[in-house]
């Protein structure tokens, strides 16, 4: 086992791993930036590196600093938590270089199935459906054209280094093709640097299923069943829940088993999701692999009862996967709500600043996975994401009700948060229905039973 | 703080014959030193209003009215993160002591980052007042190594 890791986030999944490593007797260092010096998981770590200014550009995304704090702090390994350097293979090459054990699959693995366009043709090899698309990066206008008159509208135009719903455009006819065409490639240059696109078909309104694959060193690669992650909002996912209501056992085998294929011929190590879009008709393609642990991750831990951060910590020590997640089942029904500082009533505009008083729900079946604290200063330069709030019961009903209960106890002031838009969505008929899909938050919100409401005890106060 | 606040340390600090007080909070820093002769050693930041005179003789030093100025005293802090080394070699000299004069362009030190050996600059000019990091220590982004009036 490690002696020492470097974690190398911030936020929530920086206090993650850092609980993680604290579980298995490893010790902790966070770098952090200027804008973190106050930041819960810097407090708990046993040691801890400034690295640079607020921008992430300045500080978490600079590979010489992080390596340098590595260095000077003698650790023999990093976890890269997600988003940042977590799928960067550049990163992953340099940590192999300097002899520090990367935790997560080798820059190799991340490579060949890490950019959409090159895991379409990984799947294809390996006889796995993807969405009908172009082949190749489409590099000009009328190529473009070319081929989405060959797959029928619409379509999607997809950046091939794109995250995050960053760097997509839908078009449901020609003119709208080409603009698109051109914002996509415009956007995904400045958020990832590369503005190379590739277009699909788009699926109307399809469930959103992804696949939890774990990976040891040994060539043992075994699936977690899935993720429904429909509810979305502009591209970004708001809502988990583990297990998908569309699911039944045969397309739970069917997919599962074509997660792992793919994952096994890349040579995959370690924690990674394998995404998938789902029709109507329970047709499943293909669209992307997550060469990282996942924001989800918490709902496959509670209903197939393992911790997903310490097996990657022990995988990546090279031990081999643990009995109980190889042998798996799920059990109960989990619900995640992602809560956002943002102010749901005006457009989700940001809501960054000082948490004037925070209390967290608490009782039976309720898991809060944050970094949030009363007097807490969130930061504007960062996601938003300030916490995950999990629901876990005997059924998918009680599971939300649960839900439904512990939101009603989160109050958070002084600044606002996504926690009365999530309240409104477990009251919702057609979510409690699970009969949704990634049109769902679209419709709903603009429905007229919609309502922000919140209403925490009224004897809660400073 | 304010003027109130001074005021309040420095009796503090002639009621209990201390002295030096020194404190940094928020990217303010203030150092009181009880005087000896009529050296001025109040330093605050340039953006502070200098504190009105007072009429203390043997108590701690302030600025007094024959318009000795605060001296300013500005840091020189580390780019990067790595290991802090005074000179060039284990054997080497340091590159700079108190009291040695620097300019902008003067190396003042070298931060050792993954086997590369960095010449840091001093970026200011003025004289070394203090030499704040350890030799052969790590130090992280944004730390003090010198202070410069």
């Amino acid at each position: 086992m490690f002696e020492k890791v470097l974690i190398a986030n911030r936020g929530e999944i920086a206090l993650r791993i850092i609980r993680a490593c604290k579980e298995l007797g490893v010790r902790t260092l966070a770098v952090y930036s200027e804008a973190d010096v106050d930041s819960l998981h810097v407090q708990l770590a046993d040691e801890s590196i400034c690295i640079g200014a607020a921008p992430s550009s300045e500080s978490y995304l600079k590979i010489d600093r992080i390596m340098s704090a590595a260095e000077v702090g003698n650790v023999d390994a990093i976890h890269p938590g997600y988003g940042f350097l977590a799928e960067n293979a550049h990163f992953a090459e340099v940590c192999e270089s300097c002899k520090i054990k990367f935790i997560g699959p080798p820059s190799s693995a991340m490579q060949a199935i890490g950019d959409k366009n090159t895991a379409r043709a990984c799947a294809r090899k390996v006889g796995v459906p993807v969405t009908p698309g172009s082949n190749e990066i489409v590099e000009t206008e009328a190529e473009a054209v070319k081929v989405a008159r060959k797959i029928g509208y619409p379509v999607m135009i997809k950046a091939t280094a794109g995250g995050g719903g960053r760097g997509m455009r839908t078009a449901h006819n020609e003119p709208s093709l080409i603009n698109g065409f051109h914002s996509a490639r415009h956007e995904a240059e400045k958020a990832f640097g590369n503005g190379d696109v590739y277009i699909e078909k788009l699926i109307v309104n399809p469930h959103h299923i992804e696949f939890q694959i774990m990976a040891d060193q040994h060539g043992h690669v075994v699936h977690l069943g899935e993720r429904d992650c429909s509810i979305q909002r502009r591209n970004q996912k708001v809502i988990e829940e583990c297990p998908s209501p569309l699911m039944n056992a045969g397309l739970r085998k069917k997919m599962g088993n074509a997660a792992v294929k793919l994952a096994k011929s890349v040579g995959y190590e370690n924690a990674g999701t394998v995404e998938f879009l789902v029709d109507a008709d329970r047709r499943f393609y293909f669209i992307e692999m997550n060469t990282r642990i996942q924001v989800e991750h918490t709902i496959t831990e509670e209903v197939y009862g393992c911790d997903l951060v310490k097996e990657q910590i022990r995988i990546a020590a090279g031990q081999p996967l643990s009995r109980h997640v190889a042998h798996a089942t799920p059990r109960l029904h989990a619900v995640q709500c992602r809560i956002n500082a943002e102010d749901p009533a005006r457009d989700f505009q940001p809501s960054p600043g000082r948490i004037a008083f925070y209390y967290a729900p608490g009782g039976r079946g309720v898991r809060i996975d944050s970094h949030a604290y009363t007097g807490y200063i969130v930061p504007a330069y960062y996601d938003s994401m300030i916490a995950k709030i999990i629901t876990v019961g005997a059924t998918r009903t009680s599971a939300i009700d649960r839900m439904r209960r512990a939101l009603d106890e989160y109050y958070i002031t002084g600044i606002k948060t996504t926690v009365p838009f999530h309240a409104a969505i477990m009251r919702s008929a057609e979510f409690r229905d699970g009969k949704y899909d990634t049109g769902f938050v679209e419709r709903v919100m603009s429905s007229e039973n919609f309502e922000l409401r919140h209403a925490p005890g009224r004897r809660l106060h400073q | 703080m304010d003027l109130k606040d001074i005021k309040a340390i420095i009796d503090l600090m002639k009621k209990n014959d201390l002295s030096v007080f020194e404190m940094e909070k928020d990217g303010f820093r203030l150092k009181l030193q009880k005087g000896i002769g009529d050296q001025p050693i109040i330093s605050v930041p340039t953006t502070m209003p200098p504190p009105p005179t007072s009429a203390a003789q043997n108590g701690p030093a302030a600025p007094t009215s024959s318009g000795t100025e605060a001296t300013t005293l500005k840091d020189i802090v580390s780019p990067m993160v790595g290991t802090f080394y005074r000179g060039g070699s284990p054997d080497a000299p340091p590159f700079v002591d108190v009291e040695k004069t620097v300019t902008e362009d003067t190396v003042v030190c070298i931060i050792e980052a993954m086997k590369v050996m960095n010449e840091i600059k001093a970026e200011t000019s003025g004289v070394i007042a203090e030499v704040v990091a350890e030799n052969g220590k790590p130090v992280q982004f944004g730390q003090v190594l010198f202070r410069v009036r």
